[in-house]
């Protein structure tokens, strides 16, 4: 009874409201206490950099260095990648078309004193021949040259590129080497992958720029777009990593070159 | 006052308009990409004689051979043969009717000719290069030359003005024609270092030393050899001086093992080459005067034959046997970046192009019993690795190595029993047999 009754106290101490704002404040201060700790762990943190990403001794991201591999020689054919034989035509004709057979001529006068079987049926009988497909005259087959490493080099087009300007005393005419070094240097630096590759073929971009007496270039201006952005930014890059054309030619007296260059897609 | 202000306005504008002066007018060039690529059509007329030396004829004969056979050696002209030329020989600017040369069959769009006079001794030679269809100012090239009377001179005189031709129309390349070929040659009784001319001329030996020699690399100035040689302490790289006649020493290259295949840098001052001397074969670099020896490789299987980027000098082609059979690697000179290029068969002996672009080295890509495949010569585009296959089906080849202005490939091809070199373009035409006389390995185009 007494420990029934006893437990009177225990009761008291049941039934006494748990404290509650100690712990409480206790675990938010706590908690409160951890978060900071968080923060001030990531905050701290950040301001020592360890090198988690990548290679330290590198650093910055990988160059990539486009490169236009161009052997220096004349090509007849376009850079392929063929490597076995294919079915494309072959240069060689074709084999000459059968003979048709000779029509017999009606009108001929027969020879008197011989009997001539008549011939009208074997006239009637030579074959209509049906509308024969268009004879391509090519060889279906072949083999194409495998090559797929570009080439280039210039021939000095003597005169005619694009329009004359003034008749033939300009300086393509006259100095129509210097134009195909001019060409050489510029087509060598000029990387095709920096084009878009969805840009529709033969789409140009027009350049317009100077070129002083000792060779540098000058001034340069997109005199007309060809609607491809990366087009425009290569054609332009290309002519800015030209250092030198060469010294323009003692013949010519002008003390600089105007020159319109179109990169063609 | 309002009306007459706008009109003296106007006038005054008007007249500023028109009475500046007129700047000198300067002329417009149009031009652009994907032109045409053909070859350029030149006709090489023979070189007037003048004078009554009697040497002048023979000297004359070498002068106008050298010149025609290096201009079609050249690999960018079309060149009007003999018979289609005019038979006129014009001795300078004034006797040459360009009519005659631009006009079918010459169809020439150039014109080289010249006159040569021997007098007291000395070989003059007048060289001019005309543009055929330009009849205003034609002349693309005026040369001069003056050297003493000889044969030997007669040949460096129109290889020189072959390389001005070439430098002038090729599109700022130099020319080959005063370049030489260093290879080894066993004739003499035993494996020795010759040297000749890029045609196959003037072929003289260089090394006596009586003993195996292999795979002669020249300086990048001309002066030394490196090449390795059997002796005493084994194989070694041996330097030779071309300016005194005698070996000259190189510490790094004689040691234990087996040291190989050695290769220059651009700049000349790095030797690259393969040594055994930790145990397995391994690529090694020295500075030029064999000092500050270090090993650069450092992995399982075999590796050899080095060859230096030209352009960077700080990255290397070799052929590494660690998955078998050997494959061409590149790799930065620290070791970064390893590359693996082919993809299998049995690749060696890489040449780097002087343009830094492509690689040229022997291949045999279906290499194993009852494969049919042949050791043929490859030239790959490092960046694309895309490659293009230059002999076939004519003996085993090996060996390729670069001219220095990347149009041409010097190689040894082992066929019918005997060994020789040949030159090529780097498409694979014009293939040219450059020895004919014992046999022949190892080419080395020098660098200028």
């Amino acid at each position: 009874m007494d420990i029934l009754l006893g437990g009177g106290e225990q009761l008291e101490r049941g039934l006494a409201p748990e404290p509650v704002m100690a712990p409480a404040a206790g675990s938010l201060l706590l908690h409160g206490g951890l978060a900071a700790l968080l923060l001030a762990y990531g905050f701290l943190g950040g301001l020592f950099h360890h090198s988690q990403w990548g290679n330290e001794a590198g650093g910055g991201t990988i160059q990539v260095k486009l490169v236009s591999s161009v052997l220096p020689l004349p090509s007849d054919q376009p850079p392929n990648d063929n490597v076995l034989a294919t079915d494309m035509p072959s240069q060689a004709p074709a084999e000459p078309a059968a003979k048709e057979k000779q029509a017999v001529d009606t009108s001929a006068i027969e020879i008197a004193g011989q009997q001539v079987k008549p011939k009208q049926q074997t006239v009637a009988r030579v074959p209509q021949s049906q509308v024969t497909p268009q004879q391509n005259n090519k060889a279906q087959y072949g083999e194409q040259a495998g090559s797929s490493i570009a080439r280039a080099t210039q021939a000095p087009t003597p005169v005619t590129i694009g329009h004359t300007a003034i008749g033939d005393a300009d300086f393509g005419s006259r100095f129509g080497w210097y134009v195909s070094n001019m060409n050489q240097a510029i087509t060598t630096n000029w990387y095709h992958q920096e084009v878009n590759s969805s840009t529709p073929k033969g789409s140009r971009v027009y350049l317009v720029f100077t070129i002083h007496r000792d060779g540098t270039a000058s001034d340069m201006k997109f005199a007309q777009g060809s609607g491809s952005p990366t087009l425009d930014r290569s054609c332009l890059r290309a002519l800015q990593r030209v250092d030198s054309f060469g010294a323009l030619p003692s013949a010519y007296l002008p003390s600089s070159l105007n020159v319109s260059y179109y990169c063609e897609y | 006052m309002k009306a007459y202000s706008r009109i003296s306005l106007l006038t005054a504008l008007v007249l500023v308009t028109f009475l500046v002066p007129q700047l000198k007018a300067q002329d417009w060039v149009r031009t652009g990409t994907n032109l045409s690529n053909d070859r350029i059509r030149i006709a090489a007329a023979d070189v007037k004689p003048v004078g009554d030396d009697p040497q002048t004829p023979a000297l004359k004969t070498a002068f106008d051979f050298t010149l025609y056979s290096d201009l079609a050696n050249a690999g960018i002209f079309d060149l009007v043969s003999k018979s289609l030329a005019p038979q006129a020989v014009p001795g300078s600017q004034q006797e040459i009717l360009l009519s005659q040369w631009s006009a079918a069959p010459c169809n020439a769009a150039m014109v080289a000719f010249g006159a040569l006079s021997v007098t007291k001794g000395r070989l003059i030679v007048y060289g001019w290069l005309d543009d055929a269809r330009n009849t205003e100012s034609p002349q693309v090239l005026g040369k001069q030359y003056n050297e003493e009377a000889s044969l030997d001179m007669a040949r460096t005189i129109a290889h020189r003005f072959a390389d001005e031709i070439i430098l002038r129309l090729g599109g700022g390349i130099n020319g080959i024609a005063e370049t030489k070929i260093y290879f080894v040659s066993s004739r003499s009784g035993t494996k020795e270092i010759w040297a000749m001319d890029y045609d196959g001329q003037n072929q003289h030996q260089i090394t006596h030393l009586g003993t195996i020699s292999m795979s002669p690399r020249i300086s990048p100035d001309n002066t030394r050899i490196a090449f390795a040689s059997l002796g005493s302490e084994g194989w070694a790289i041996r330097m030779y001086s071309l300016e005194i006649g005698r070996l000259v020493s190189f510490p790094a290259g004689v040691a234990g093992g087996l040291n190989q295949s050695p290769a220059w840098s651009a700049d000349g001052k790095k030797i690259a080459f393969s040594s055994s001397r930790s145990g397995n074969s391994e690529i090694w670099a020295a500075d030029a005067n064999g000092t500050n020896l270090r090993q650069l490789t450092n992995f399982a299987g075999p590796d050899s034959s080095p060859t230096w980027n030209p352009r960077t000098n700080a990255q290397l082609a070799w052929v590494s046997g660690r998955t078998g059979l050997p494959q061409i690697y590149t790799m930065e000179e620290d070791g970064a970046n390893v590359q693996r290029l082919t993809d299998g068969g049995y690749a060696i002996s890489p040449s780097w192009s002087p343009s830094g672009q492509f690689l040229t080295f022997s291949w045999n890509r279906k290499y194993g019993p009852g494969a049919p495949g042949g050791q043929d010569i490859y030239v790959m585009d490092i960046t694309t690795k895309r490659w293009l296959q230059l002999t076939h089906d004519a003996g085993s080849n090996d060996f390729p190595s670069w001219a220095p202005d990347t149009r041409h490939i010097v190689f040894e091809r082992s066929i019918g029993g005997r060994t020789d070199l040949w030159s090529m373009l780097a498409d694979g035409t014009e293939q040219h047999q450059l020895t004919q006389t014992g046999n022949n390995f190892m080419p080395n185009w020098s660098w200028n």
